[in-house]
């Protein structure tokens, strides 16, 4: 009657039929209404000075254009980090409390197919959210960039500077406008926002409410963000030069090998917003690790959830 | 050579740990039962005496302490002994922002069904729960028995040799447990296996055709039906059109009686709701009487 799955150890499509699944719920959960507010937040910013910005009379009048940035992938990260922590936390301890997971359970459905379906899920509605959000900061830096550049353009005519002073005085306005870098920021926080995921997944399969799970991947997300200053002041010399004892680098080795790195992806980030150079090898690499981490959390929740009784 | 059972469960043991303080608590105690193909198999007993974990552990949810659980000869414990299975739990609740044609398209899926034969079985479900008007509508909207339906499409969708229905009719009015009554017993028609754990006994006593009776974690007492619920120490006696005369006979020597039509004679029943009660009450005086020794 039908071609059936193997039940062998992961099957892609069944994986695939739980994402897919994932996706319509969050999609049907209307979780897309938040993009709404962003979106007038970020055209919103088109009518929004910064407070040191005086004009193109102005030293840097990039700023602004930085600051447009800053504040876009500022509210990509919010929104993705909360999305991934709040969707993932949800999912799992709704599908128990439901019961819904036993009907799941009872096919011929193994428990890692499951929870890669339900992280693959997030992790696709997340790219969604950022691709639309991610059009929508190119599109009102687009016009940003033009307006900034006119009017740097004129106001530099008017003080007299030279034809070619003022092309290279917009050149580098129009630098600060969207480029293949700026993509790379947003790039470096859709894979912190995946693995944020993949920690409240794990999380969720042994958290006995939402509420802890919630809370728990918020205290990691935390971590996360400051544990290279921590492994800064636990790996090197105190101020009076004294070496860190053996408890400090086991307790610092132990931070750096359970809790993410997330300093790195926020250091893409910056380095987008000010228009730096960002190798595609460095992009390569934040990749790799971000798929690692991603695999490690994976499999540490399905020995838990392998285990798991309902 | 044998068939294979649908359901073996061999001395299962299942504890559950306590607090730090102990009190851990053993829900199954050196249960076994065997479940033939084809057959309708009736688990009951009063709340919390193991049905349900033993039912788990048939299906893999909760790992045995002891023992072993197979269907039909594959350990449980294994994925792929699940693709006989349909599982029906109490109150399902599924996903609600899917419509019903969606739910049961989405655990066909989860089984490896596509394409045509899989919209075809979709219909197919919906018709023999009597949903195919609501096949659109979310779930979100659905009464108690209509979820309980669609659970039974979605349990069968995959065209399961084993169908383990826990309390298939609670919280659904008599209409509705009469249809699923009706659905348990066409699946019974069909060859499929049924295991159902039931509170309505009534209910197990009509579809089933054997049942275990279980308390406090182990099992009291199992067999036929009918064996079950027959009493040995007594005869009964049916007649058809027989005068007043002779009743009165018959009440004073039945055995010289010779007019009337003895249409049968065999063992009155008692319901199965006194088999249960009298077997709970014993297996508790019983324990009581070992504490206090």
């Amino acid at each position: 009657m039908s071609d059936r799955l193997g039940t062998s150890f992961f099957s892609p499509r069944r994986a695939g039929i739980i994402a897919l699944s994932t996706v319509t719920q969050l999609v049907r959960m209307k979780v897309f209404y938040f993009l709404a507010p962003i979106a007038l937040l970020f055209v919103g910013l088109q009518f929004f000075d910064v407070f040191w910005y005086e004009g193109p009379e102005a030293s840097q009048p990039q700023q602004e254009l930085m600051m447009h940035k800053n504040l876009c992938l500022g509210t990509m990260m919010l929104f993705s980090s909360l999305f991934a922590i709040v969707s993932t936390a949800l999912l799992i301890p709704g599908d128990i409390e439901d019961r819904t997971l036993y009907t799941i359970l009872c096919k011929p459905v193994p428990r890692l197919d499951y929870l890669v379906g339900k992280l693959l899920g997030v992790i696709s509605v997340i790219f969604v959210a950022m691709l639309v959000m991610d059009i929508l900061m190119v599109v009102t830096l687009h016009y940003r960039t033009q307006a900034v550049s006119a009017e740097l353009g004129e106001y530099l005519g008017a003080i007299g500077w030279g034809e070619e002073e003022v092309r290279q005085g917009q050149a580098e306005v129009v630098s600060h406008g969207p480029s293949l870098i700026l993509q790379y920021g947003v790039l470096a926080h859709f894979f912190k926002a995946s693995i944020i995921a993949a920690v409240a997944l794990l999380i969720s399969t042994f958290s006995t409410s939402t509420l802890f799970t919630i809370a728990s991947s918020v205290m990691i997300w935390i971590i996360g963000a400051v544990q290279s200053l921590a492994r800064e002041g636990l790996f090197t010399k105190g101020e009076y030069g004294v070496e860190p004892g053996m408890v400090d680098r086991i307790l610092g080795t132990i931070i750096s090998l359970v809790f993410p790195d997330f300093q790195l992806f926020e250091s893409v980030s910056d380095g987008a917003a000010r228009a730096m150079e960002i190798g595609v090898f460095d992009m390569l690499h934040l990749g790799g690790l971000t798929f690692f981490y991603i695999a490690i959390y994976t499999v540490l929740s399905w020995f838990v959830f392998s285990d798991k009784e309902f | 050579m044998s068939e294979v059972p649908a359901v073996q469960v061999n001395r299962l043991v299942k504890d559950f740990k306590g607090s730090f303080r102990g009190g851990g608590i053993r829900a199954v105690d050196e249960v076994s039962l065997s479940i033939a193909p084809g057959e309708v198999y009736g688990l009951i007993g009063p709340n919390g005496s193991g049905k349900s974990t033993t039912m788990k552990a048939v299906l893999g949810l909760v790992k045995p302490t002891a023992g072993s659980c197979a269907i039909f000869g594959r350990d449980s414990s294994k994925v792929d002994s699940r693709m006989e299975v349909g599982f029906l739990p109490e109150n399902p609740y599924f996903y609600k922002h899917l419509s019903a044609a969606e739910t049961v398209s989405f655990y066909g899926k989860l089984c490896g069904m596509r394409g045509a034969a899989l919209k075809a079985r979709v219909n197919e479900m919906l018709e023999l729960v009597g949903l195919e008007e609501a096949r659109h509508r979310r779930l979100r909207g659905f009464s108690k028995g209509m979820l309980q339906r669609i659970g039974l499409a979605q349990a069968l969708v995959q065209d399961p040799r084993l169908v383990v229905l826990d309390e298939p009719t609670a919280g659904v009015d008599p209409t509705g447990s009469r249809q699923i009554r009706d659905l348990i017993l066409d699946l019974k028609g069909r060859g499929i296996t049924v295991f159902l754990c039931s509170h309505l006994l009534e209910q197990v006593q009509e579809i089933c055709d054997r049942v275990g009776i279980i308390h406090r974690g182990k099992m009291v007492n199992e067999g036929n039906l009918e064996e079950l619920t027959s009493m040995q120490d007594r005869t009964e006696i049916i007649l058809q059109d027989a005068p007043p005369e002779l009743l009165e006979q018959i009440r004073n020597l039945v055995d010289q009686a010779n007019k009337g039509e003895l249409v049968s004679e065999g063992h009155p029943r008692s319901s199965l709701e006194s088999l249960f009660l009298k077997e709970t009450i014993e297996a508790e005086s019983k324990q009581k009487a070992v504490s206090v020794k």
